[in-house]
């Protein structure tokens, strides 16, 4: 026959006993070391255990310290026990005192919270390409001068710099370049520079000739496929670039 | 090391103290309960209950066998320490703001408030024999303050005058066998919050609101050093065994809750005592600090915030390793 104690409780009652009662606080003193154990509900009602080790210590202390020390709580700690009471004694985090010398308080700036949002008071963002002012390109003064028409004429050879026997290769509104077709195959430079000089001056002057393209066709007959440093070369005529 | 809190309070501290020894720690907040604690662990030993409302001030005699606490309840009262019983409770007509037993504690001197119709006086009481005769005993002497009110007090050499710190900002040195004044000085700009001795007494240091800490000579009180800093002062000590003074202060308590703590600069500031430089701080309140006190060994100290609580704060062997460098172009 099984005795009634044997018989295990249902889970359901299981729970509901579980929900009631806590396991009871323990205390436990060994090695100079007092482990005091609780258990508690937290905010979200669940169980939390608690662990609490202290160190005990002994002192050597003048005999009015110690007749003190024999004094029996009173007050609101009047039901305390021995020991500090956890409801009003914590130790806190570690705080670690700070060195400082004056000097580096005085450099220290006042309030730098916002200074990271402030949009910079100096420093230029962008810069003019003539003359490397602080303003756009298109509003610079010298724009209409002799340096702007350098510069654009500069700019506009490095992007078209291998091509052979092209137009003028610059495609800005702003750059007084013409382009002069249908020239006749006898025409020299000196003959094209009498044709414009009527109208201002003239910084520089390039004739394509039909001659340099003939030897342009020469040279990638020969060179194309022709062996270089160990490489084939592929030589073709340059194509002016996409204008997407 | 870890600090030590002690949350016995459900206000802000106003003063803290330790006895001579430096075995209890005694805490008064605005709460009407004053607390007593073991230094060295932060056991709470017990409360006073008696009172009833604000405790501004409390002083713990040589022995440790008594304490004298006065408060907004227009009470000025004795316990015993080993029981927590009130002995002697003294009526007075207005609040006692500061109250201190003489390093003898043959006597006690207590301050009321200006207020109620009432002005600030002085009173030195007899405390040879506390019993329940000194709550009717007529004082030994009073006076009358005529100006400002007296907001922080502290017993001179040889019990023979007291000093007292004014709303004003005067310090007045009193001869306690004709209730006149001897000397009188006009340092601070503003209120004195606090004053604290020196260790032999020869000194003491004022906190006041003007934002500065001032050392002077307790006999002549001679201006010998001061601590300036960019918020209102409210306790400062001096340590027993280094050349050290730490402040504790922040911003009033009514503009607190306008701003961070980052901002309010709650920490706790130590300066040299000669060279008048800050050279540390320890962080940990979330209010201004309203009163603080070194161990008497001085390898701790203790502090009381607006914010309620009292740390207790054992130094790292950092702080004593650090020698202040004044060879320093």
């Amino acid at each position: 026959m099984p005795v009634a104690d044997d018989i295990q409780a249902s889970w359901a009652d299981e729970v509901e006993i579980d929900q009631g009662a806590l396991p009871p606080p323990s205390e436990v003193v060994e090695n100079g070391l007092k482990v005091v154990t609780e258990y508690k509900y937290d905010n979200d009602n669940k169980k939390v255990k608690i662990v609490r080790t202290y160190k005990i210590e002994k002192r050597v202390v003048s005999k009015s310290i110690a007749k003190r020390k024999t004094w029996s709580k009173f007050g609101d700690s009047a039901g305390d026990k021995p020991g500090p009471n956890p409801a009003t004694t914590n130790v806190a985090e570690d705080v670690f005192m700070q060195f400082i010398s004056s000097k580096e308080e005085a450099q220290r700036p006042d309030d730098g919270e916002l200074d990271g949002l402030k949009p910079p008071t100096s420093g230029v963002i962008f810069k003019c390409r003539t003359c490397q002012g602080e303003h756009w390109t298109s509003s610079c003064p010298f724009k209409h001068t002799q340096m702007a028409q350098a510069k654009a004429i500069e700019t506009a050879k490095a992007a078209g710099a291998n091509r052979v026997g092209s137009k003028e290769p610059s495609r800005r509104d702003d750059v007084a370049a013409i382009r002069i077709s249908n020239l006749s195959n006898f025409a020299v430079e000196a003959d094209l520079d009498d044709l414009v000089k009527v109208f201002g001056p003239v910084h520089k002057l390039y004739l394509a000739k039909e001659k340099f393209r003939q030897d342009a066709a020469k040279a990638i007959q020969t060179l194309n496929g022709h062996g270089y440093d160990h490489l084939i070369l592929n030589v073709e005529w340059s194509k002016p670039p996409q204008n997407n | 090391m870890k600090p030590l809190m002690l949350q016995g309070h459900e206000r802000a501290i106003t003063q803290i103290k330790y006895n001579r020894e430096g075995d209890l720690l005694f805490s008064a907040a605005k709460d009407s309960k004053p607390n007593v604690w073991w230094s060295l662990n932060g056991e709470r030993l017990g409360t006073f209950n008696g009172h009833g409302g604000v405790v501004w001030c409390l002083d713990v005699d040589w022995q440790t066998i008594n304490l004298i606490t006065g408060g907004g309840d227009s009470s000025c009262r004795l316990w015993d320490l080993e029981t927590g019983k009130n002995i002697a409770t003294i009526k007075t007509n207005s609040s006692v703001r500061t109250c201190n037993f003489s390093f003898s504690a043959y006597q006690a001197a207590y301050t009321t408030d200006k207020a109620m119709g009432h002005p600030c006086e002085v009173f030195i009481i007899d405390t040879r024999t506390i019993d329940d005769s000194i709550s009717t005993a007529a004082p030994i002497l009073k006076w009358e303050i005529t100006d400002s009110k007296v907001t922080s007090m502290i017993w001179g050499t040889l019990d023979e005058t007291i000093i007292t710190g004014h709303e004003a900002g005067d310090l007045i040195q009193w001869d306690l066998r004709t209730g006149k004044k001897i000397h009188s000085v006009k340092e601070h700009a503003q209120q004195i919050n606090d004053m604290q001795l020196s260790r032999d007494g020869s000194m003491f240091i004022t906190a006041s609101k003007d934002q500065t800490a001032k050392l002077f000579d307790t006999s002549t009180l001679e201006l010998l050093k001061e601590y300036k800093t960019e918020r209102p002062v409210n306790s400062a000590a001096l340590s027993p065994i280094l050349d050290h003074v730490v402040l504790g202060g922040g911003q009033d308590a009514m503009e607190v809750t306008t701003t961070s703590t980052r901002q309010g600069k709650f920490d706790a500031r130590f300066f040299h005592l000669v060279f008048e430089e800050e050279f540390g701080r320890v962080k940990g309140h979330f209010g201004p600090i309203n009163s603080l006190a070194f161990h008497p060994d001085g390898r701790s100290y203790a502090s009381g915030g607006e914010d309620g609580y009292v740390r207790v704060q054992s130094f790292d062997q950092a702080y004593f390793d650090y020698t202040f460098d004044y060879n320093r172009e």
